[in-house]
């Protein structure tokens, strides 16, 4: 049997050019989210097909191995939200899209509409 | 009293036709369920904001602002500065007659 492809994680850029902080693990992040959104439809697919009984077994085992053949960066649990500020990978605010401290900042300066301190 | 199972089926039935979704009495695994999600990749791809237009672009758009791009003034400054120490970008190489065009032929004897 030959040996199976595409477990690696390939390295890409984004086709497009980003408007905020620029850091390589932002790049690898948002080429992350171009290939899922590239192979959603076939990803999708092949799940339907694992998780449908109008397929026999020998199909479905099929799809199971093409769905492993898919890219690695098509993943969507390798997708992480990262900090546009700053590029921190940790602790990062999904509303704000911001790192702690940076959404600490942007807060006491009043840039956050509707953010204030809490104080009791 | 119980409802007999009959009528309970009759009642999906129509509540599947109503609300147009599948009727599946014995819940058996159709799959449907991943074809019902929703594509997430045109969402997630939002997350990073692209770029609408260079800032080169923008000075061309509306020339009466005066603005200024940090970086491309650092470039040419630096391209100033090459130039003097004679790093600058070789002439441009001429092809036959162009290259001798200019100069004077010297005669011979």
């Amino acid at each position: 049997m030959s040996p199976l492809k595409g477990h690696f994680l390939s390295a890409g850029k984004p086709t497009h050019k980003l408007a905020c902080f620029i850091q390589s693990r932002i790049f690898r992040d948002a080429y992350k989210r171009e290939q899922f959104a590239k192979f959603e439809v076939e990803r999708r697919a092949l799940r339907f097909i694992i998780a449908s009984n109008q397929f026999n077994a020998r199909q479905k085992t099929e799809a199971q191995l093409q769905l492993t053949q898919l890219p690695v960066s098509s993943q969507p649990t390798k997708i992480k939200n990262r900090c546009t500020v700053g590029g921190r990978g940790r602790s990062v605010f999904r509303e704000f899209k911001m790192g702690r401290f940076p959404f600490r900042l942007a807060a006491l300066a009043g840039d956050l509409p509707g953010v204030k301190k809490a104080s009791w | 009293m119980a409802t007999p199972r009959a009528r309970i089926l009759d009642l999906m039935r129509v509540s599947c036709r109503l609300f147009n979704t599948h009727f599946n009495p014995t819940g058996e695994r159709t799959g449907n369920k991943i074809l019902r999600e929703r594509l997430k990749g045109p969402t997630l791809l939002q997350y990073y904001p692209k770029e609408q237009f260079s800032i080169k672009q923008f000075k061309r758009a509306f020339p009466d602002l005066s603005m200024s791009d940090e970086k491309e003034e650092i470039r040419l400054e630096s391209v100033e500065s090459h130039k003097l120490r004679g790093k600058g970008k070789p002439k441009k190489y001429k092809l036959g007659r162009e290259r001798t065009a200019g100069k004077k032929k010297s005669k011979r004897k």
